[in-house]
Order: structure tokens, then sequence, then C-alpha cells
């Protein structure tokens, strides 16, 4: 891996995990959804800091470049995270619908106590 | 005692046809309740509902008719109904026929009884592509299931206190009636049908257009097959 690669990666993934902590630390992201995030960026400062990592895993996936490494991993981690925020807006989805319908009953029910008040209020 | 039916309505900017359509249902069914799923039309059907005094759900977010009628059955769940009726805002199921298909349900021979147009072939049947869509998802249902089901996207069907409160809980989202009768299936529940004659729909656009048809043939059957390989669900 160059040198310059190397000194690029770790003070993006200093930068990201900053970042990271920045957002949880003021609440706008939660914990739940943080971890993938954090797991990527303590992925990117192993690599940054200690590429021997880089060069076993190269010689033993039979890979020319160490940098295609990194990427194709990165480029992992990303599908995982989209696959994650997918299974994670579907949920919200689930739970959206739920309470709409609830919603609906309820004001159906609202709606018709309403009527039947003032239906005895003035007769 | 007698048996609590209700008959289900959803109503997607329906404002041509809703208020024929309920008027019609409770001069010729008036042994049976009615409720209009109004799913956050964006045309006046909410001011004609309330205008005409129907008893209807009003969403606040439009869920697409998986969503609304689940609503339905939920209600019917929450209020102890026996049989729950689905029939299409638009005019086409005519409620003549209403006892028609809530009969096999009420008699305890079936727990979910679909309108079928083409047992008979009378009445409007649908365009040539249309037909063949159904023709597919029927085999499809045949080979996943072994049960034959002609008019698998009916939506005209009655559902006994057992798939009520299944439904209730969950049900098929997007084009949902293909997927329901799996899912019935899959449940343990006997499907059948009876014969029944539809009309074209009075007004309005149906829901499904040209570019639609294929997501839906695609949905449907990726849907079905899963549902099949999900296995029993209970509860």
């Amino acid at each position: 891996m160059p040198e310059s690669l190397r000194y690029i990666l770790l003070l993006g993934a200093a930068a990201y995990l900053l970042l990271i902590f920045f957002l949880l630390k003021t609440g706008r992201l939660s914990v739940r959804f943080s971890l993938i995030w954090l797991a990527s960026g303590a992925v990117l400062v192993v690599f940054a800091a200690f590429p021997y990592v880089v060069y076993v895993l190269r010689d033993l996936l039979d890979m020319i470049m160490p940098v295609n490494l990194v990427f194709t991993l990165l480029f992992c981690f990303v599908l995982l995270v989209l696959l994650s925020l997918s299974v994670a807006v579907s949920g919200f989805a689930d739970r959206i619908k739920r309470l709409a319908q609830a919603n609906a009953i309820l004001e159906k029910r609202v709606r018709e106590l309403e009527q039947e008040l003032s239906g005895r209020r003035s007769p | 005692m007698p048996l609590k039916i209700l008959v289900l309505i959803p109503c997607y900017n329906e404002e041509e046809n809703i208020a024929a359509v309920v008027r019609r249902l409770r001069e010729s069914c008036p042994w049976a309740d009615y409720l209009v799923i109004n799913d956050c039309s964006t045309d006046h059907s909410a001011e004609i509902l309330r205008q005409e005094g129907c008893s209807y759900l009003d969403l606040p977010v439009n869920l697409g008719i998986g969503g609304g009628m689940q609503c339905g059955f939920r209600y019917a769940h929450q209020n102890g109904y026996d049989i729950a009726v689905q029939m299409d805002g638009d005019g086409q199921h005519d409620p003549a026929f209403l006892q028609a298909v809530v009969g096999p349900v009420a008699k305890g021979e079936l727990d979910m009884c679909i309108g079928s147009r083409f047992i008979t072939g009378d009445g409007f049947q649908s365009s040539f592509m249309r037909r063949l869509g159904i023709n597919f998802l029927s085999g499809l249902i045949l080979v996943l299931t072994g049960r034959r089901v002609r008019d698998v996207t009916s939506g005209f069907r009655a559902c006994g206190k057992k798939l009520i409160a299944f439904f209730a809980e969950h049900y098929a989202q997007d084009y949902p009636e293909p997927e329901a009768i799996v899912m019935a299936v899959q449940h343990g529940c006997r499907v059948g049908e009876v014969p029944v004659v539809m009309a074209e729909r009075q007004g309005g656009v149906s829901s499904i257009n040209a570019f639609r048809s294929v997501y839906f043939m695609i949905k449907v059957s990726i849907s079905l097959v899963i549902v099949r390989l999900s296995g029993r669900k209970d509860g």
C-alpha cells in the first residue's frame, strides 16, 4: 500500500469516527444504527495503522493489489449498511402502518362519541 | 344468534361511485353492517362519506389497499364480527351476490369464499391480457398450494372469524388478493369460490394500469413464492 494512501486512509478514518461520535453525542444518530458504521470505521483504522493485516489478507485471497482488498471490503460494508437501512425502513413502514390503522379506528370512535354527545345535548 | 356480518369497502378516490355503492348495499342488504375505508383519498370521497352519513374509517396516511383492508379486518376483529366481506368501492361488485359469497362461510363450509367471475363466464370478464395474468397466477397458486382458485384477483370475498383474526395481524400489502389466498391456505383455512357476475367499473380509474401490471406480476409472483416458503404462520 502506498505510504500516501495510508496517511489519507488514517486521516479519513479518524475524521469519520469523530463524525460518528459527534452525531452520537448530539443525539442525531441512534446507537443501534451506529454499530455497523463504527465497525466499518474501526476496520479502516486497523488497515491504515497496520498495513501488514492487509498484506496477509491479500495473500490469503490471492489478490494482486492490496488496495483492491481495501476497496472490496469497503464496498461490502456499504452493501451491508444499505441492507440494514432497508431493514430499518421496512420496520418503520410497518409501525407507521399500524399507527395509522389504530388512529383511524380511534378517530371513528371519537367521531361517533361526539355525535352521540351533541345529540344528547340538543334533543 | 344471528351472525354479525361486516362489509368492508376500500375506497381510494372513488367520489363518482362510492355514494351509489353504499346506497345500493344499504337497500339490498340491510342485514349486514358496512364500513367504508377511505384510504386518504385526494378527491372529495371523504366529504361525500360525511355528507351521506356513511359508516367509515378515515386513514390519516395512504396505506394502499393492503393496509386499508387490514385496518378493516382489525376493526372487524375488535368489534367481534363473525364474517367480513370485502367489496370494491368502484361498483364492480353487485350486492345482490353478497348472500351467495357469504353463504358458504356462514354455513361453516369455507373459511374464505371468493366471488369468481370465471365459473359461469357471465358479465364483465376483463381484458385478454389481464385474464392471461390471472390464469398464470391461478396456476402458480395451484402449484404452490394444490388448490384451484380461478379468480385469484377478485376483491369480492368473505372471510370467517379465524381469518379475520389472522388478517388483522398479517395481511399482504401492495396487491394483496392472490397473496391472501396463499396465506389463508398456509394458515389451514378452506378456500373456495362461488360464481358471481361483475360489472365494469362505473367511473374513475382503476389502480392498476399498463405500466404497473408488469410490476404487479413480478411482485405478486415473488411474494406468493415467499409466503409459501415461509411455511405455516400461526397467530
